[in-house]
């Protein structure tokens, strides 16, 4: 029709040419590159075919030609629009950095009736005024607390076993709750418990002040008994029960587990993933070694736990995956949060795999003795008797005093990912983080070389897996895409 | 399908009328006095009440005419216009006794054309532009405005491109907050106009209770958007607007015409609608509309709906996977994927609305939407009726909506 | 163990060979010895590690990586104006449309 125009009168840049626009690359295996943008956005392709575009020679025909147009790759002369959305993309991404320290531990009592071996902190103890925090302590607290600007606080309760100072947690959330009032902001309480000592009593105050319940479960019991003893080595069954009682008298959302990894749980993937359907959680947390001993590592080999426990989360992961193929909808989280940074536009939040670093700006830990740190991590380290990562204490330090210390503020620069070595160059950064803690604990300092670190290691592996299994295969792609949306 | 331009068949003094009149059509014997100049009452009976501006009757009672006083304007309608009914709205125009009825009480798809200017020129046209000052019709959306029922649940407003009206434009969805604050706007435009952040700000500063504007977005690829738009630089600036819109707080729905240009890219636009505008508030996957331009390109355009149905299944439970809200309009059941089916929605406007041959007998009849009448030139060739409930048990519902 | 190559200063930087040799220090350490023309390397295989007998594929491996390196220079030369203003807008508090 002749007043109608071919679509080769829009195409300028068949005659003009494209400009890169930012972006890394890092082999995904040894056929094809992974590429990402400042957004996270990715694109694979072969290694002949990445040569040509950064030399100027893809032809507009190519097939990667348009999606590399599209997902902000290149930008050629058709298109300018890119420059708007490429920033507006990069804000999203980097907005949890205004709301600050969302997540505020406290460690209530380090008292504890397990001796899970790889606990560094419980302290077999009935001495109530030595390893329970005061009153005094959860006060000045709370006005650190509610400094932060954050729209959402969280507060976790911590231990040892928290419940064992129950009548504190029953202090700190009606205090809270009271501040809020003026304070208005979106405030939630965690309590996280081995739920051997729950009481109906407890669980009637979770009720009504709305706390979610965070409990350990290992697997099986044979496993989680031997995980974590304790005098009449049934915590498995005081687990189960609790877990039960709980959503009986709270609701059936709001108790959560976590599992921790031990030597014993290697080769058991699959029954502790077949445990937490049983128990009817809606997905699991495969987390890493348990961190007893991590400081232990020898420099100039990479751990070989980490292999092991590649395979053991790996087997995990295609475990789930078989699940979800036959209907079962059941979720692996670690996974979940790197794919919501791979395929949404949002930063889910997660502060173990931020950069900067989660330490202090997204979490931040209150001891039982009135000391601050920078992470969960940080405390371990400090009762194993090195205590770099204390970064204040609250009867003595005011909050400008404790957030812009050199304690925090040095490991948060210094290990900054798009400015250190490898990371800088690296395609995965955007799904990445940093982690100082871990760094300083097993080379010595926060940075820590990446071809010898066990946290870069690991998560690259995951990383590379995970875009692998979508690469080839459409199905789980969108059960990743399912996952990467879930709250 | 319901007529609604026509003709009158035969009318008395209406010489010296204005050029164009904009009258509420009325059934009610007892309508106060004081409204009844400017309303057309439709005689049903022998009921004669006096006072109103025009008397309509059907060739059936067209007798009761005699009775009315010897200056009283009349027409008589042709049976077309049999839905008629209290609280509609019309236009006549007296040299020629054309009709248009512009807003029916008991319809949920009312609309006005507020021009048919156009910026743009695309090949699946269903309005082709014609560059003609036509002003005129914005001060008969403006006339007509107040004489709509307060209780209609949404109006339309289409074109052409709605925004070259500039200042009329404002004035309509002005006078829509004045005259008829409850009801909800839905505005069809390109959005180019509002890549000025003047423009956008003084759309916002309407502050409409609820205002949308449905903007077009074919194709991830700026050059195929452009080239279906037949316009260069529509895609940044389409986006742009988008943005600044946004940027205001406004309602913003992405509308996509699936066809032959259009079907290859649709994962694709999929994702970058959820990675660049995640904040829309509605995404429409559209059926081809065969009128207008579609006609002259159909060969470019048609493909049957059956042989896009997998990359239409990855954009749709990707935007629903993504969280975003999505529907599938004027898609008929049996050529739509069965997981697609919970997106479909009856969404061809009732005046338009038809079913072929093909659809005797089958179930689903109440649950889809039909065609437009024009589909008659050219649909699928897999209509048919839906297999029974039996056959279909055991298909997993994929994803969560 | 150790291997020795070369690298044409006109092609490769020496900053691209260094990082290059970052990436495999955790099974290689290299000496980068800068001449007028070229840039000699010297690999020595970190005794102990299991890749000793994957010796070659390192080599191979280390040389895939300065060509990437070489790639990755030429995307941050070209980019790195673009990469600051997107940082500087996303960062920054107004509307990106002479807004407010």
């Amino acid at each position: 029709m002749s007043k109608f125009q071919p679509l080769s009168d829009y195409q300028q840049s068949l005659v003009d040419g494209y400009q890169l626009l930012p972006f890394r690359f890092t082999a995904l295996d040894d056929r094809e590159y992974v590429l990402t943008n400042q957004a996270g956005e990715f694109i694979v392709m072969e290694r002949s075919t990445l040569e040509a575009l950064v030399r100027h020679r893809l032809p507009a025909t190519n097939q990667f030609y348009d999606d590399l147009k599209s997902k902000h790759f290149i930008i050629d002369h058709d298109s300018s629009v890119a420059m708007d959305l490429l920033p507006l993309k990069v804000r999203t991404k980097l907005g949890r950095l205004a709301d600050f320290t969302g997540l505020h531990l406290f460690v209530v009592s380090l008292r504890c009736e397990h001796s899970c071996p790889y606990c560094q902190v419980s302290r077999q103890s009935d001495n109530k005024l030595a390893f329970d925090m005061s009153v005094e302590t959860a006060e000045k607290a709370l006005v650190l607390v509610f400094r932060s600007p954050s729209r959402g606080i969280k507060i976790e309760f911590q231990g040892g076993e928290p419940l064992l100072n129950f009548s504190l947690i029953r202090y700190i959330v009606e205090r809270a709750e009271a501040w809020n009032l003026a304070e208005r902001r979106d405030l939630q309480f965690v309590i996280a418990t081995n739920l051997a000592v729950i009481t109906d009593e407890i669980l009637e105050f979770c009720r009504d002040h709305d706390i979610l319940i965070s409990t350990s479960l290992d697997g099986p019991a044979d496993l989680h008994n031997a995980n974590r003893p304790r005098p009449g080595n049934d915590s498995y069954e005081r687990a189960i029960a609790g877990i039960s009682r709980v959503r009986d008298a709270v609701g059936r959302d709001r108790v959560s587990a976590l599992m921790t990894t031990t030597k014993l749980s290697l080769g058991r993937v699959r029954e502790i993933i077949d445990e937490y359907v049983k128990q009817g959680f809606r997905g699991i947390f495969l987390r890493l070694m348990s961190p007893y001993g991590f400081a232990v590592k020898t420099k100039w080999f990479k751990a070989y736990d980490v292999d092991e426990w590649l395979e053991f989360y790996f087997a995990g992961l295609n475990y789930i995956l078989e699940l979800n193929r036959s209907g079962n909808s059941f979720t692996e989280f670690y996974a979940a949060t790197i794919l919501a940074k791979m395929l949404t536009p949002f930063e889910p939040g997660f502060v173990d795999l931020r950069s900067p670093a989660g330490v202090g700006i997204a979490a931040i830990v209150y001891n039982y003795d009135g000391d601050v740190y920078a992470s969960d991590e940080s405390r371990m380290l400090a009762e194993m008797g090195d205590k770099t990562f204390r970064i204040g204490n609250v009867h003595r330090d005011r909050y400008e005093d404790i957030m812009t210390s050199d304690a925090l503020l040095g490991p948060i620069e210094e290990s900054f990912a798009a400015s250190v070595p490898m990371c800088s160059d690296c395609a995965f950064e955007p799904f990445c983080g940093a982690d100082p803690v871990f760094h300083h604990a097993t080379q010595g300092d926060v940075v820590g070389r990446k071809p010898i670190s066990a946290f870069c290691t690991r998560n690259m592996a995951i990383f590379r897996r995970l875009i692998t299994l979508m690469r080839d295969d459409d199905e789980v792609r969108r059960i990743f895409v399912r996952w990467a949306n879930s709250r | 399908m319901i007529m609604l331009s026509t003709r009158g068949l035969e009318s008395r003094n209406l010489s010296g009328s204005p050029a164009r009149m904009v009258m509420r059509v009325s059934e009610q014997h007892d309508r106060p006095k004081g409204l009844r100049a400017r309303e057309a009452f439709l005689i049903t009976d022998s009921n004669l009440p006096e006072g109103f501006g025009l008397y309509m009757a059907f060739a059936k009672d067209a007798a009761s005419l005699g009775g009315l006083p010897s200056q009283a304007k009349t027409i008589i309608l042709p049976d077309e216009l049999v839905y008629l009914a209290d609280g509609d709205v019309m236009r006549l125009w007296p040299k020629n006794n054309a009709i248009r009825v512009l807003y029916r009480r008991n319809s949920f798809h009312n609309h006005f054309l507020l021009t048919e200017r156009c910026n743009h020129y695309c090949l699946m046209c269903s309005q082709p532009p014609k560059n003609i000052d036509d002003g005129w019709i914005a001060d008969d959306v403006l006339a007509a405005i107040p004489l709509i029922d307060p209780s209609a649940q949404e109006i339309g407003f289409t074109g052409g491109e709605p925004t070259l009206l500039g200042d009329d434009f404002f004035r309509i969805l002005r006078a829509m907050k004045s005259y008829l604050p409850r009801t909800a706007v839905h505005i069809l435009s390109n959005g180019r106009l509002f890549s000025s952040p003047e423009f956008a700000k003084r759309y916002a500063d309407i502050r409409h209770f609820d205002a949308m504007i449905g903007i077009p977005l074919y194709s991830d690829v700026s050059t195929i958007h452009d080239y279906v738009v037949q316009s260069d630089g529509a895609f940044d600036e389409t986006i742009r607007g988008i943005l600044n819109l946004k940027h205001y707080g406004q309602k913003v729905e992405i509308r996509v015409v699936v066809h032959r240009q259009t079907y290859a890219r649709l994962p694709p636009l999929a994702e970058f609608l959820a990675r660049n505008l995640t904040f829309v508030d509605h995404i429409a996957l559209m059926g081809l509309e065969i009128t207008g331009f579609t006609r002259a390109n159909l060969e470019s355009l048609w493909i049957d709906p059956v042989n896009y149905q997998q990359e239409l299944y990855r954009a749709v439970s990707f935007l629903a996977d993504s969280r975003m809200n999505v529907s599938i309009y004027n898609h008929q059941l049996c050529v739509l994927d069965e997981r697609l089916w919970p997106f479909a929605r009856k969404s061809i406007s009732d005046w338009k609305n038809e079913y072929m041959p093909e659809c005797l007998g089958c179930r689903e009849k109440e649950n889809c939407g039909g065609f437009f009448a024009s589909a008659k030139i050219r649909y699928s060739d897999h209509i048919g009726p839906s297999p029974s409930s039996e056959s279909r048990k055991g298909t997993p519902a994929s994803f969560s909506i | 163990m150790s291997c020795r190559l070369v690298f044409s200063s006109q092609v490769y930087s020496v900053e691209t060979i260094k990082k290059a040799a970052y990436r495999f220090s955790d099974v290689l350490s290299v000496d980068i010895i800068p001449r007028p023309h070229e840039t000699e390397c010297i690999l020595h295989f970190i005794s102990g590690s299991k890749e000793e007998e994957q010796a070659q594929q390192i080599v191979a491996a280390f040389k895939n990586e300065v060509l990437d390196q070489d790639l990755r220079s030429i995307i941050s030369k070209e980019t790195e104006a673009i990469r600051n203003a997107v940082l500087a807008f996303a960062l920054s508090k107004t509307g990106l449309q002479g807004g407010e």
